[in-house]
């Protein structure tokens, strides 16, 4: 019974380990990673992260909104607006990204308004 | 006993098995973190300018000269004395252009805005005796309302606990402040921006006073003011997911 219990502590373990596994081909530790950098104030390096995770995943509606968040951060309202709005084709009933396209339409309206040109744009 | 024992390791692993193969085919959207982060968005200034130009600070238009005498607290208030100031000080503090004030005499052509903007004549002789590349003017509005009425509140009941909506009287000034900027070339006497900035800011009790009332606005205000001449930083949250 005890050779039981811990072999199957043996296989849990190795379960665990097997779904924690991270690499940095994946998407996810890229977000992970420029998330952590952007929380620090380093916006471009978040932002090749997060490129570099599109590179692999196109289609992630996270990244683009990442990306999207980093671009702003950066004064990049343009490219921002792009990536906004194909993190919302992508995933248009999430609450987060949906809330962040709402507040960067504000200040990008207003922006533009004052500007009276697209800024950052080429 | 030897089939008897091997049973509860073979359920064991299954099930760990099981448990693991679950956990790893769950989509990754289940375990999407997200982080809220401060940031701080540039923004570049209105006008393209060098950052050192003498800039000449001209008479506004009063909007709300004609209240004055309805309302005895704007007619204690030197509106155009304390934009002045306000904005001269801003200005020296927060950007490096050199601030001069119009003689205090300097009369403006007309009334109108329109016709204020398309004073070039004008416009051109305050800047060569002024020395001015920039020339700042425009129109100034600030309205003092006290509002009062029956607003919706919540309340907690001390007996029960329960929560009621009950009806109370608030009384209440409001400061509404309007600004239009108009940026006049000194040497050419064009108009190269004009821009009109708004504030309300309401105070929760009646009476209030409209120096506080006046400052407040400004101080709300402020960045965007700024912001015509040089670049400034506005902050935002927003949401960024973790993996």
């Amino acid at each position: 019974m005890r050779r039981a219990v811990s072999l199957a502590l043996l296989a849990g373990v190795l379960a665990t380990a097997c779904t924690s596994y991270s690499s940095t081909e994946r998407p996810s530790s890229q977000i992970a990673f420029g998330a952590e950098v952007a929380k620090k104030g380093l916006w471009r390096e978040a932002a090749f992260r997060f490129e570099q995770a599109l590179s692999r995943d196109p289609k992630n509606a996270r990244a683009h909104n990442n990306l999207a968040v980093a671009l702003e951060a950066t004064g990049e309202f343009a490219k921002a607006l792009e990536e906004y709005k194909k993190a919302l084709d992508l995933a248009p009933n999430d609450n987060y990204i949906r809330r962040n396209y709402a507040r960067f339409a504000e200040f990008y309206t207003s922006y533009t308004r004052t500007t009276g040109k697209a800024a950052g744009g080429p | 006993m030897g089939r008897r024992g091997r049973r509860p390791i073979a359920a064991a692993l299954a099930v760990v098995l099981a448990a693991s193969v679950a956990v790893w085919l769950q989509p990754a959207d289940a375990f999407a973190g997200v982080t809220q982060v401060r940031m701080r968005l540039p923004l570049k200034p209105r006008l393209p300018l060098r950052g050192n130009e003498r800039v000449a600070l001209a008479p506004f238009l009063l909007v709300t000269e004609a209240d004055k005498q309805r309302d005895k607290r704007l007619a204690n208030l030197d509106l155009q004395g304390e934009f002045h100031r306000f904005l001269k000080k801003q200005m020296e503090k927060k950007t490096k252009l050199e601030v001069v004030a119009t003689p205090p005499d300097i009369k403006l052509p007309t009334q109108s805005l329109t016709e204020l903007g398309h004073a070039t004549e004008f416009w051109r002789s305050v800047g060569a005796a002024m020395g001015a590349e920039i020339i700042v003017s425009g129109s100034l509005e600030f309205k003092v309302e006290d509002r009062s009425g029956y607003k919706t509140e919540e309340y907690i009941s001390p007996i029960n606990g329960q929560t009621y909506y009950r009806q109370v009287y608030v009384e209440q000034t409001g400061f509404l402040f309007d600004i239009v900027f108009l940026v006049i070339d000194g040497r050419s006497g064009e108009k190269l921006l004009q821009d009109e900035f708004k504030d309300f800011r309401q105070a929760s009790s009646r009476k209030a006073d409209e120096l506080q009332g006046l400052f407040e606005n400004l101080f709300s205000l402020e960045n965007q003011i700024l912001n015509l001449f040089v670049a400034r930083e506005r902050e935002a949250d927003r949401y960024i997911f973790t993996d």
